[in-house]
């Protein structure tokens, strides 16, 4: 107990601002919307009451149009996290690999360019840029390239395109540092040993990169569920997400009991895609190292002797 | 390991080689053959070129100009995947995810050797860097030595035409060096194949190589064997760069004697040195510590004026080196002068003792401006 007192208020001290904000701004919170969602809406002036607990709004939240747009919620994350990888990987590997060292640092600038731009006036952005007057299509008519204006804002189209947009930078940040690590002289001793660029790529950059990968996926995918932002600017009625039916609930309908439940249910289910992901990353590689292994074990060694192929 | 039916050894040639980057001229107009079996160390210091050379035979840098070519076929232009040559590289660069039997089958992997065939000469090239116990491990629970060897395993399990060294024993302590030292020779004349052996360790060199080529500011000074480059060196960088000098500026007098700048010690070339065209520039005379003798005298007992090839002086600090004993010694005009001999059949005199140093003429080396 001494030992315990003398740590939380020796060194451990100095780690008061970073536990106080977890607890205060992160444990607390998330207890209260657990507790919460157990509650239930007295009347119309409360926003939550919880002296009857139960199960009920979880039940509501069930059965209502929720579930279909958690499912495009999913959807949408999955395919956005996706597209994201897809895209930065090769520009990732361009500027760990290509780039000379000195032009790295104003590219790695300009790929957070639009970070310091507010996230709600780079979705407006997009606003423009996709409405059936907007000058993409103006462009694109003018050019002969298109017959009509192409419609797709206030789409789902439109909301998997300006995630990716907004979740990019946190795809390929992790991405460079583990291809950046995984280093050069790694690369070449694999060209030395009569690998091509490819198998290089997929057996040595790839696999040492896949921390990155990991990292950038979660960075992308777990923020991505939660977005309303991006949905409420560029989705419309079609398009919306999860996001803002919960917001809808604590904001505009007041019911923080049912807000709070769909909100542990979102939680839940994006935990649980992470670990059947995880799951399956796991499974694939122990599969992959198994398949690409050279069994040199003591029993084959036997066998071998005893099989007299040589 | 040698493998009949793998095509015709080849002779490494590399003709008129120059390597640009940026406004940095690395390698300029450089010529060197290397025949098949032939262990050559490319020895020199930081920024000769060394590494910029042996990385363009494996492919991982063009030359700007020039020509490659091994047996019959030019190497310029061939991706370093393609070409018939392996690397142990100085950071040793095993893949840290893959255990040693995957790191070594790697490369024959990549050649589609049938998987019992990888198998086999994986246990192979295992068993001659004697690490058969460690087939299963992960790089980061080797040492340095032991992932060193690895590293050589996993490049000789190819059968390459020319093995390519980048200072692999620059990170190892003096005494695994010397072991890996004897192991390296011993695998050259195991394997067969070509060494190229990049190294600033002029004693790795002397231990190891067949022939040396000694580099500096991008070009090769002098090719031969070690005893050439030591005993016969072709000019001032060589003689300072191999072994121990004393270097003594001089002038040549009208009967052809040399003479220090202010005429304290006279040197007379002998042998096969002597009567060469080397008037008229500014000279220097080289003669090795070890060729040195040192004789205890009395104080006054000076050298006559006439005399040559030896000068007295006072023992300014001696010391062990264990085999050798190493005497500093100032001579009057203040010339400092090493001299070494063996521990168990030279003289040690103490420090501030006077003594007489002499050389036999065969000794003197005279070189002119680089």
């Amino acid at each position: 107990m001494r030992r315990l007192m003398s740590r939380v208020l020796g060194p451990g001290a100095l780690a008061f601002p970073t536990w106080a904000y977890v607890v205060f701004f992160f444990v607390i919170p998330v207890f209260l919307v657990l507790f919460y969602s157990f509650g239930h809406k007295p009347d119309e002036f409360t926003a939550v009451a919880t002296d009857q607990l139960s199960f009920d709004r979880y039940g509501e939240a069930l059965t209502g149009a929720f579930v279909t747009t958690l499912g495009a919620t999913l959807r949408i994350s999955i395919v956005g996290t996706l597209l994201c990888l897809l895209i930065s990987l090769p520009f990732a590997y361009w500027l760990a690999v290509k780039v000379p060292p000195k032009w790295r640092g104003l590219l790695i600038a300009l790929v957070l360019v639009p970070f310091w731009t507010n996230f709600l006036v780079r979705t407006l952005g997009w606003q423009i840029t996709l409405s059936p007057e907007g000058f993409l299509n103006q462009w694109l008519i003018g050019a002969g390239l298109l017959d009509s204006a192409f419609d797709i804002l206030y789409t789902r189209t439109a909301v998997q395109i300006g995630v990716v947009y907004n979740y990019l930078p946190l795809m390929i940040l992790p991405l460079f540092v583990a291809i950046d690590r995984a280093g050069r002289s790694l690369r070449e001793a694999s060209y030395d040993l009569g690998a091509p660029r490819w198998t290089t790529f997929m057996k040595v950059t790839l696999p040492l990169a896949m921390p990155g990968v990991v990292s950038g996926c979660l960075l992308v995918f777990i923020p991505l569920t939660g977005d309303y932002v991006t949905a409420t600017v560029l989705g419309g009625a079609s398009g919306s997400m999860v996001g803002q039916l919960i917001a809808a609930q604590f904001n505009t309908a007041q019911n923080w009991a049912l807000g709070a439940a769909m909100a542990v249910i979102l939680m839940v289910t994006t935990l649980l895609v992470v670990a059947v992901v995880g799951a399956l990353l796991w499974g694939g590689q122990r599969l992959a190292a198994w398949w690409n292994s050279t069994p040199v074990s003591v029993e084959e060694r036997a066998g071998d002797e005893g099989g007299g192929v040589r | 390991m040698r493998t009949p039916g793998n095509g015709t050894a080849g002779r490494l040639t590399i003709t008129g080689v120059q390597k640009v980057f940026g406004d940095q001229v690395a390698i300029d107009d450089l010529d060197l053959v290397v025949e098949p079996g032939e262990f050559v160390s490319l020895l020199g210091p930081s920024g000769c070129g060394k590494t910029t050379l042996l990385r363009m035979i494996a492919g991982f840098e063009e030359p700007t100009r020039g020509r490659i070519r091994l047996g019959g076929e030019d190497l310029v232009g061939t991706p370093p995947f393609r070409r018939p040559v392996n690397t142990v590289f100085q950071s040793y660069a095993l893949f840290p995810h893959m255990t040693v039997t995957d790191n070594i089958a790697y490369g024959p992997r990549q050649a589609k050797v049938p998987r019992r065939e990888i198998a086999d000469r994986v246990r192979e090239a295992l068993a001659l860097v004697r690490m058969e116990t460690f087939a299963d491990r992960r790089p980061e629970q080797l040492s340095g030595g032991q992932q060193q060897r690895i590293a050589l395993a996993r490049a000789v399990v190819n059968r390459p035409q020319v093995l390519l060294l980048d200072e692999p024993m620059s990170a190892l302590d003096r005494k695994l060096r010397e072991d890996m030292q004897l192991e390296l020779k011993r695998l050259h004349q195991d394997l067969g194949i070509t060494f190229v052996f990049v190294t600033h360790d002029q004693e790795e060199a002397l231990a190891m190589s067949d022939r040396i080529a000694v580099m500096e500011g991008g070009r090769i000074r002098q090719l031969g064997t070690a005893g050439e480059v030591y005993s016969s060196p072709s000019c001032r960088f060589v003689a300072g760069f191999i072994g121990r000098q004393n270097f003594v500026p001089v002038h040549e007098d009208d009967r052809g004697v040399l003479v220090s700048q202010e005429g304290e010690i006279r040197f007379l070339p002998g042998g096969a040195g002597t009567s060469q065209a080397w008037q008229g520039e500014e000279l220097v005379v080289a003669v090795r510590p070890e060729a040195v003798t040192l004789r205890r005298t009395e104080a006054g007992q000076e050298p006559q004026d006439a005399e040559v090839n030896t000068v007295a002086g006072r023992v300014q600090a001696v010391s062990f080196l264990g085999d050798v004993v190493q005497h500093l010694v100032r001579t009057v005009g203040g010339h400092e002068l090493l001299v070494r001999g063996s521990a168990y059949s030279s003289e040690t005199v103490p420090e501030g003792g006077t003594v007489l140093l002499s050389w036999r003429d065969d000794a003197v080396q005279v070189f002119g401006d680089d």
